[in-house]
């Protein structure tokens, strides 16, 4: 029946012109169709009206049709795949329904029944699209118009039904002809079913309402074989506008069902469709306007004429939605699609979606949620109604079936809102992952009450979870797109509910959201995610190999993400360096990662520099022995932060190295044995602070190797004469007692074991006792260290006599007397920052050096005080916010005298300065014999335009979501310094989830930098709304954004939120980090996206800021 | 007729398509226009099969039967909606990414729909109101004082007095100031001549025919800084580059051997290359491979335009240094040269590109692509 051999014209003319059975073939929504189907009907009259729903429906067609019922409604039917079929006013099968019902028509369903095997049958692609193609190119609209909206339902207004009959067929026809072998194994089963049905009604005069692919198929062909299948749940539920639009994420299958219902109404009048048009236009440009975007009379007016003349143009007989869309978009939305297009799309998705709902008649029977669930639940022997009792369950979902069904289950219902269980927590052993799970179930009356609500959704569990996740995953894009948090917990979701069709959807989403915008830890989250679906580590989930791709994409985009690592301080963050790059191996060596972490290594901070470099090493891209050496270098470094931080990296990343007694580090250890005295106990707070990184297991691990290596030290080989070298000796000897004699020695001398001791903070009981005292001291503030081993003793041996824990007073004297008073200030900061308020309180603000990081620990602790305390830290933050600021504002002056004057610009404007140019050319006048004068103007003078030396505003954006940064107390500072600068106003918004206008004192640090209170999400969208409240004349306005662009809601409305403000003309900037390093920690994907949207975005110094302002005013 | 030039404007070149055009479809016109909006479609479209004139219809020179060549690549409802918006009241602003062939549809339609696409102002920051309004001859200014004969029309004015369209290229390049000169030959149809006041040349009055088509730019500047007002003066048109990849690659083929052509060089590059050349341009342009994977985009355009110079060159080497055999080679330093234009970074994503979607291409065995992932280490130079 279909070959391509056959000519298209006569074969849709046998089509239309068969009577056994009359075939209207329809769209589900049409209003087109709609509209003709009574006139169809009543011209042939039918003894017989046959609908394409599945035989179960019988029993609800009365209701349907009753006339209390009023559109939309669903029908719903049990089982897998879901069953959902939608009606509106404007869906052909309702409207032939109800044309029965009036006229006495016999109404049969006759679709394949539910349940049966038929409807499991494979679904192929499909084959090309050659006649549809042809048909596409003779009709009119934009090339991703819908073949059927453009060929049926936009030149229907005013034809004669007949002739919309013809066109729906002939669509159907060429869709079906271009399958041609290739149609779905389920379409064939199910046709074959209806020709058999329809066998039955042989004789009378018979009109079937089928969608119009099938049209051609019910004409002939074999008939199936009619077996019973088992009765089906089924029911008829109320639905929502909202709901029938395709883009509510549930099955429907057209657009704004608002104008389509109001296409019907006109009934096929040109006229009234242009009056409802002007009336939508109107309408979606009222909800622009209260958006506060203009669009006013004359725009609506030019969308109608728009709108109208494309019809002509395109011998239309009224413009159709495509029409309307494409004027819309062409007058209103300006050619950006993200910024005021997206608000024109909203505007216009709530126009013309609108939100009616249906009702059913009263004493219709009630839907079968409940009923399934109870039965579903006995089945799985979990409390029921009549067994309520809480139940303790461990699953085990990956041995058992029955487990694997209940775990389903159970989470089914914690999606669909039902407080049935609770899951509980189950640790893994090791770091693996753990492999049962632990439920507490419970048969509840509120449990029966949240059935009834979800049961709206669907009429099986399964229809009503993944209704409800995909619903959250519908509102997600309404708000402006999911971000990479909701898409990860979606797809553990999906796949916890066992929904495989839903787990597709989430996995598109991943592959859409989370190399865009994702963070790095949620890119590896995802990552391992996606390996447990691979190998179907997750109950109810086949395992899906061709996930395989993904997978690469996401590392790909987590390897573009470390570029944003460079200003990190954080040692998780050298771990999931790691982590990201031993998930690498499976691919070899990669270019990008190469060069990326090259950067890294010579653009990062202390921490990512070393982390880099050690990764590089553990890839095998740089030599080992290089890094040792550079390691060892480092303790020559006089910064103590530095030295911490330089170890931390290496060691977060090559602590297992290390552990096994690899010889990386050899040039490290072997330098901390050699250094002098005097030098190792200056570096020995900063050197234990480094390898407090490793667990005191770890530590433990790598004593005992350090030890074994230095017992196994013999010099055997002596090539130096043992004379010279006793003689060296005694030499030594002499020589040490002399600088003791002198006071110039140290008092202790420590041997290379005590060394790694102290270093390690281990085995204290094998220390010599000052060396102990040390070793005391410093555990004070490093305490037992994090992860394995630490809940065991601190020394590690059986000390059991551990003396109490000093007060601070003893302790600073302590370190004073054993360190001197510089390492003291050191480890005290060190304790501040890491919550010990007493230990800021005992810094002594009269000598404490102005740093930064000092100020961020103390300014932490601040928060959390009673005001008291708070008092007592004041002289503390006062001294050193003072130093900072007087340093900065010395800095900044040079970069800031230009600003009160004002540069004329050179650039001719048109108005030309007659006298001067007189005056200019006046040896160029030429006298005419006729007497008059003729100037001649070689050199013409115009007049530079006078320049406009109005005020300008600066807002300071804040991200004050994650901790007191740096990053925050240099944006208070530079506020504060540029507060003082005339015809500059200069705001300071703090912002986490909400936002902190701390304008008023701007001026005052102190203060400012007290008040701000640390924590929270982050939602920079926020922060700048609020930012743009504030400008009043955009172009002399300056917002400049200080965050790690870690956003934490979608990346839609912040994207939205910068276009508006560039839009308008304010100077916006992004400042990924705002200190004097000049690297930063940040997302690279939001921050690209940012860029691309208009805000420049940079790691800066307050210096480079306040040059930035500069560069603006003049 | 005239000297040999490097560009023949659009009337010049499709004269006798236009006037064709003129006599196959004498339906009703918008006043002033050459074409009925339906013609103006198709003279950008192209017709499919050869169109006939009316029987007992000839005119000299011009053939009975012709098939309009198709000119702009892109979406027929696009065009559409351009010559709709030319026949109302508000001007037509082009805006599409670099390379896209806005300027060549503006200057189609221009040419189609008042027989001239020479009323041109080219936007840049030099651009002054002079151009968009009127200067003066300021010898005859400085002579006779203010008269119409030392008035200097610019080419709006031009076309609004002759009621014809007036283009204007790059119109974000403009001072926002200048722009706003703009808005109220939009929204009054005349411009106002002050200097003049009191006679009957006060102000110049547009004609029936008059439309404006700007192109603006979405890299550079973006129409961020256009003015409200001026905005909700224009119905603006995005145009998008070529959505085929098998359309890009024929465009991008026929444009480069053009360009070989006019300097006598034979165009010998093989269209395995070709195909290469584009599917990288356009993975690195959409940030998304043909299989749907995830590409880093640089900041640079990676417009056709940029494709059709790349593929002329590399014709170019092929042409004048026969004893290179191997021109795919030459690819992988064309690409890095045409991104690496503005951003460090951009190197980078370029190396990105390599790991991913080359390397799997190459896996997957194409012969192709394998000898690009061979030839990554031209890349690191």
């Amino acid at each position: 029946m279909t070959s391509s051999t056959v000519d298209p014209v006569t074969e849709v003319e046998r089509l239309a012109a068969s009577t056994e059975p009359f075939v209207i073939g329809v769209r589900h929504h049409s209003p087109a169709v709609s509209g003709v189907l009574p006139a169809l009907l009543d011209g042939f009259g039918p003894e017989v009206i046959g609908l394409e729903l599945p035989t179960q429906f019988q029993r609800w067609l009365p209701w349907l049709t009753d006339p209390a019922t009023s559109a939309p409604v669903a029908l719903a039917g049990a089982g897998e795949p879901l069953w959902f079929y939608p009606f509106a006013d404007f869906s052909p099968e309702l409207v032939a329904a109800r044309w029965a019902r009036a006229h006495g028509v016999e109404l049969v369903a006759f679709d394949l029944p539910l349940g049966d095997p038929g409807w499991a049958a494979d679904r192929d692609g499909g084959g090309g699209r050659k006649l549809a193609t042809a048909l596409r190119t003779g009709a009119t609209g934009r090339d991703g118009d819908d073949l059927w909206d453009r060929v049926v339902e936009a030149p229907a207004p005013g034809s004669p039904p007949e002739r919309v009959r013809r066109a729906a067929l002939a669509v159907g026809w060429a869709l079906r002809a271009d399958d041609g072998e290739h149609v779905d194994a389920v379409d064939l089963r199910r046709e074959a079913y209806m020709r058999s049905a329809l066998a039955e009604h042989g004789g009378r005069r018979c009109a079937v309402v089928v969608g119009a692919y099938h049209a051609a198929a019910l004409l002939d062909g074999a008939t199936g074989p009619c077996e019973d299948v088992a009765d089906a749940v089924t029911s008829l539920v109320p639905y929502a506008d909202p709901l029938l639009d395709s883009r509510s994420g549930y099955p429907a299958g057209i657009r704004d069902p608002r104008w389509q219902a109001a296409v019907l109404s006109a009934r096929g009048d040109p006229e009234r469709i242009e009056t409802a048009l002007v009336g939508f236009v109107v309408e979606i440009c009222g909800r622009i306007r209260a958006q506060g975007h203009p669009a006013g009379p004359g725009e609506a007016r030019e969308v109608v004429r728009l709108a109208g003349d494309l019809a002509r143009l395109r011998g239309l007989p009224a413009p159709a939605r495509g029409e309307l869309v494409e004027a819309l978009t062409t007058v209103l939305a300006q050619g950006e699609p993200l910024g005021r297009g997206r608000i024109v799309a909203h505007a216009m998705e709530q126009v013309l979606v609108g939100d009616r709902r249906g009702r059913l008649p009263a004493g219709a029977p009630r839907c079968g949620l409940a009923p399934a669930v109870e039965g579903l639940l006995r089945r799985l022997h979990l409390p029921d109604p009549d067994a309520p009792a809480r139940t303790e369950l461990r699953l085990d979902p990956l041995r058992s079936l029955l487990d694997a069904r209940r775990e389903v289950t159970l989470h089914r219902l914690r999606v669909c809102g039902v407080p049935y269980a609770q899951p509980g927590e189950v640790a893994g052993v090791g770091n693996a992952e753990a492999v049962t799970t632990r439920w507490v179930a419970q048969w509840t009356p509120a449990v029966a009450a949240l059935l009834e609500v979800a049961g709206l959704r669907g009429v099986t569990l399964a229809q009503a979870s993944a209704g409800v996740l995909r619903q959250a995953r519908a509102q997600e894009r309404e708000q402006g797109g999911s971000t990479g948090r909701q898409v990860l917990d979606g797809l553990q979701d999906a796949t916890r509910c066992g929904l495989p069709d839903l787990v597709a959807e989430r996995l598109t989403d991943v592959a859409e959201v989370l190399p865009r915008s994702a963070t790095l830890a949620e890119l590896i989250e995802g990552l391992d995610l996606l390996a447990r679906l691979t190998t179907g580590g997750l109950p109810g989930q086949a395992p899906s190999p061709e996930i395989g791709p993904l997978a690469e994409v996401l590392h790909e985009a987590a390897i573009r993400q470390i570029d944003g690592l460079a200003g990190s301080v954080d040692v998780a963050d050298a771990r999931t360096l790691l982590a990201l790059v031993v998930r690498r191996d499976r691919h070899g060596l990669s270019l990008r990662l190469d060069a990326a972490l090259a950067h890294l290594s010579d653009h990062g901070t202390a921490l990512m520099r070393a982390a880099a470099g050690a990764v590089r090493v553990v890839l095998g891209l740089d030599d080992a022995t290089g890094l040792g050496q550079r390691a060892a270098a480092w303790l020559d470094l006089d910064s103590p932060e530095e030295l911490t931080g330089r170890l931390s990296g290496l060691l977060a990343v090559a602590g297992p190295l290390l552990e096994a007694g690899a010889d990386v580090l050899d040039p490290l250890l072997l330098r901390v044995e050699r250094l002098p005295d005097a030098v190792f106990l200056h570096r020995l707070a900063a050197l234990r602070g480094g390898f407090d990184v490793l667990s005191p297991a770890a530590r433990d691990r790598l004593l005992t190797a350090v030890e074994d290596r230095l017992s196994d030290r013999l010099d055997l080989v002596l090539d130096i004469d043992p004379v010279l070298l006793g003689q060296w000796a005694q030499a030594d000897a002499h020589a040490l007692s002399v600088l003791e004699r002198q006071g110039l020695a140290g008092a202790v001398a420590l041997e290379p074991p005590d060394r790694w001791r102290l270093v390690l903070g281990r085995r204290r009981d094998l220390l010599p006792p000052t060396a102990r005292r040390m070793a005391l001291a410093l555990d004070e503030l490093y305490g037992n260290g994090r992860g394995e081993g630490s809940k065991s003793g601190l020394g590690g041996g059986a000390d059991g006599a551990e003396p109490p824990s000093p007060s601070v007073r003893e302790w600073s004297e302590e370190l004073t007397t054993l360190f001197g008073p510089l390492v003291r200030e050191e480890v005290l900061a060190a304790a501040a920052a890491t919550g010990r308020v007493d230990a800021a309180l005992a810094l002594d603000p009269a000598s404490a050096r102005p740093s930064v990081t000092l100020l961020t620990s103390v300014l932490s602790l601040a928060g959390a005080l009673p005001e008291h305390v708070v008092a007592r830290l004041r002289p503390l933050v006062a001294k050193v916010v003072a130093d900072l600021t007087r340093r900065l504002a010395t800095q900044l002056a040079p970069a800031l005298s230009g600003l009160a004057t004002a540069r004329p610009t050179r650039r001719p404007s048109g108005r030309l300065d007659l006298r001067r140019t007189i005056n200019a050319n006046l040896r160029m006048v030429l006298k005419r014999p006729d007497g008059t004068v003729l100037v001649v103007p070689e050199r013409p003078v115009f007049a530079t335009r006078a320049h406009r030396s109005t005020d300008w505003r600066l807002v300071l954006v804040v991200d004050v979501s994650g901790s007191m940064e740096a990053s925050t107390v240099w944006a208070a500072i530079t506020a504060a310094v540029l507060s003082g600068v005339p015809a500059l106003t200069t705001n300071l918004l703090a912002f986490s989830t909400e936002v902190m206008d701390l304008s008023g004192t701007v001026s005052d640090p102190l203060s400012l930098l007290l008040e701000v209170s640390v924590g929270g999400g982050t939602s920079i969208a926020t922060g700048l709304s609020a930012a743009r409240s504030l400008v009043t004349v955009p172009t002399r306005t300056m917002v400049v954004v200080v965050s790690d662009f870690e956003e934490g809601g979608p990346v839609g409305p912040l994207l939205a939120e910068v276009r508006s403000l560039v839009e308008a003309g304010v100077h916006v900037l992004g400042c990924a980090s705002l200190d004097q390093a000049g690297a930063a920690r940040y997302s690279v994907a939001t921050a690209q996206q940012l860029v691309a949207a208009g805000m420049p975005i940079a790691a800066l110094s307050p210096l480079e800021l306040a040059r930035w302002v500069a560069e603006q005013i003049t | 007729m005239s000297q040999a030039r490097q560009f023949d404007p659009a009337e010049e070149v499709h004269a006798t398509e236009l006037a064709f055009l003129a006599a196959h479809d004498d339906g009703p016109r918008p006043p002033g226009w050459q074409l009925t909006p339906r013609a103006v479609v198709t003279f950008v479209m192209g017709s499919e099969q050869p169109l006939t004139l009316p029987r007992g219809r000839t005119i000299d020179a011009v053939p009975a039967r012709l098939t309009i060549a198709a000119k702009f690549v892109g979406e027929r409802a696009l065009v559409e909606r351009c010559v709709v918006t030319l026949a109302g009241e508000r001007g037509l602003l082009l805006v599409g990414e670099p390379g896209t062939a806005k300027s060549m549809l503006s200057e189609l339609l221009s040419a189609a729909v008042c027989g001239t696409s020479g009323l041109i102002v080219q936007g840049t920051a030099g651009t002054t109101e002079d151009q968009l309004r009127y200067g003066w001859n300021y010898a005859l200014l400085l002579a006779r004082g203010p008269s119409r004969e030392a008035l200097t029309p610019s080419p709006v004015m031009a076309a609004m007095s002759g009621g014809a369209v007036a283009r204007v290229e790059e119109i974000t390049r403009c001072l926002p100031e200048v722009q706003d000169a703009l808005v109220s030959i939009l929204s009054d149809r005349r411009i106002a001549v002050p200097e003049l006041a009191g006679g009957s040349d006060s102000a110049v009055y547009a004609a029936p025919g008059f439309a404006l088509i700007a192109t603006a730019n979405l890299r550079d500047r973006g129409v961020s800084e256009m003015s409200a007002a001026l905005k909700r003066r224009f119905n603006f048109e995005l145009v998008s580059p070529i959505a085929d990849l098998a359309t890009e690659t024929a465009l991008v083929r026929r444009q480069a051997r053009l360009l070989l052509e006019r300097v006598q060089a034979p165009f010998a590059v093989d269209d395995a290359v070709l195909e290469v050349l584009v599917t990288a341009f356009r993975d690195l342009r959409t940030g998304a491979t043909v299989e749907g994977w995830e590409v880093e985009r640089p900041s640079t355009v990676m417009s056709t335009a940029e494709a059709v110079s790349v593929a002329a060159s590399i014709g170019l080497a092929a042409a004048y240094f026969p004893s290179q055999k191997d021109v795919l080679s030459l690819l992988p330093g064309h690409l890095l040269g045409v991104v690496r234009k503005d951003d460090q970074g951009d190197a980078a994503r370029l190396l990105g590109y390599w790991d991913g979607a080359v390397r799997r291409r190459a896996e997957d065995g194409s012969r192709t692509w394998r000898r690009m992932w061979d030839l990554r280490d031209q890349l690191n130079g």
